[in-house]
């Protein structure tokens, strides 16, 4: 078994799609919230509006760990645990990071 | 939300991911001095809808160097872990240092990444040659065992061209640097990872910079999560920004097709020089955008 790799395998293939794909989500989310934003109208519309302009934001974030979980699962079902346990601990940090925010956000900068 | 600044947001975001993306770079670095001298955005705001241009930036563009056989997974992957360790320490030392001192480091930055942009870049000359084919390889080193050397796809060459990752530690130590930069000024932090790609771990230039756009998304999102919870990212400034970065960095990919690199090259010299000056101004006199609020 070597370490090189053939360009563009099944995974990374699958990554790019992944992307790809939650970039066009992420991207027409935003460009639908900033839309019904500008047009105006009442105040539970614009409120509404930027709660979707937030959940394009969301995609986009949470997008770059969606694909570091596909690649964990794809470790491990090609047996490669060492890879699948790096994988793992860098979701690991994302989520420490996720919990660390929540903690922050009660606390009001000096 | 009004419509007015927000389009000439989302316009300003596509010009700095744009012209970033040509010279290899998020736009991150222009979007937070644009944000706080600019438009009077505070610095933990700018640093935080700016983190979300950056993973926009990776995201959009990740699509096409992976299927060009260009980005190495694996060590992406590896040097990842070190990344959002550095990303995680960034977010908690936002918090603790001072206006200041991020400004000043933020002028620094600026001024190593001008100084970078003008020296032309190779990797470190390699001492004993990769060998031809992977498996005559037996070393002992941590990119071996990891199996992190690889090929890519040389088109002036018309063939896979095999490469060595070298000196792992070292670079995962650049990254965890990187990752922090990254953390605390909303940045790509293309200044570490040069030398951790080109004089560290000695990849191939196309490599490296597929690579880097690839884990640059992962490294911004950790803390991107952690400023998307506690509630710093304001949608009316992060969306038009994010959008405009999608589209800038599509652009960008193109341009670096086109344009020859070294009049852009002198012109962001100058403009980051610039930037420097006015965040080192900024941080030694206050900026009057910020006595308003």
């Amino acid at each position: 078994v070597s370490g090189d790799r053939k360009p563009a395998s099944g995974l990374e293939r699958c990554l790019a799609t992944t992307l790809q794909l939650g970039t066009w989500v992420g991207s027409c989310t935003i460009a639908v919230g900033w839309v019904l934003s500008a047009t105006g109208g009442s105040p539970s519309l614009s409120t509404a509006s930027v709660a979707i302009v937030r959940a394009g934001i969301a995609v986009f974030i949470l997008l770059p760990a969606l694909r570091v979980l596909l690649m964990a699962v794809v470790f491990v079902c090609e047996h490669d645990y060492r890879f699948a346990a790096i994988a793992a601990l860098v979701l690991a940090v994302i989520v420490v990071a996720a919990a660390l925010g929540v903690r922050m956000a009660g606390v009001v900068p000096g | 939300m009004h419509a007015e600044p927000t389009v000439y947001l989302f316009v300003v975001s596509i010009g700095a991911s744009a012209f970033g993306g040509a010279l290899g770079m998020a736009g991150g670095i222009f979007i937070v001095p644009f944000l706080t001298l600019f438009e009077g955005v505070s610095l933990q705001s700018a640093v935080a809808c700016s983190i979300v241009s950056v993973i926009a930036c990776s995201c959009a563009s990740a699509a096409s160097f992976l299927r060009g056989g260009l980005t190495n997974i694996r060590v992406a992957i590896v040097l990842e872990t070190a990344t959002t360790l550095g990303a995680l320490t960034g977010v908690l030392l936002a918090g603790v240092l001072s206006m200041p001192f991020l400004r000043v480091l933020f002028a620094a930055i600026l001024l190593v990444s001008a100084w970078q942009m003008t020296q032309r870049r190779r990797p470190a000359p390699v001492k004993a040659p990769a060998p031809a084919k992977p498996t005559e390889f037996r070393g002992r080193d941590w990119a071996t065992m990891l199996r992190l050397h690889a090929t890519y796809p040389d088109h002036a060459l018309g063939r896979d061209v095999y490469y060595h990752v070298r000196r792992l530690p070292l670079g995962m130590l650049l990254m965890y640097g990187a990752g922090l930069i990254s953390a605390l000024l909303g940045i790509g932090s293309g200044v570490l990872k040069i030398p951790a790609f080109d004089t560290a771990l000695c990849l191939p230039i196309k490599v490296s910079a597929a690579t880097s756009n690839f884990m640059i998304g992962v490294t911004a999102a950790a803390s991107g999560v952690a400023y998307f919870a506690r509630g710093d990212i304001d949608p009316a400034i992060a969306g038009p920004v994010a959008l405009g970065s999608v589209i800038g960095s599509v652009l960008g990919a193109r341009f670096l097709m086109a344009v020859s690199g070294d009049r852009l090259r002198l012109l962001f010299v100058i403009v980051m020089a610039g930037l420097a000056a006015q965040m080192l101004q900024a941080a030694f006199q206050g900026h009057p955008t910020l006595q308003v609020t």
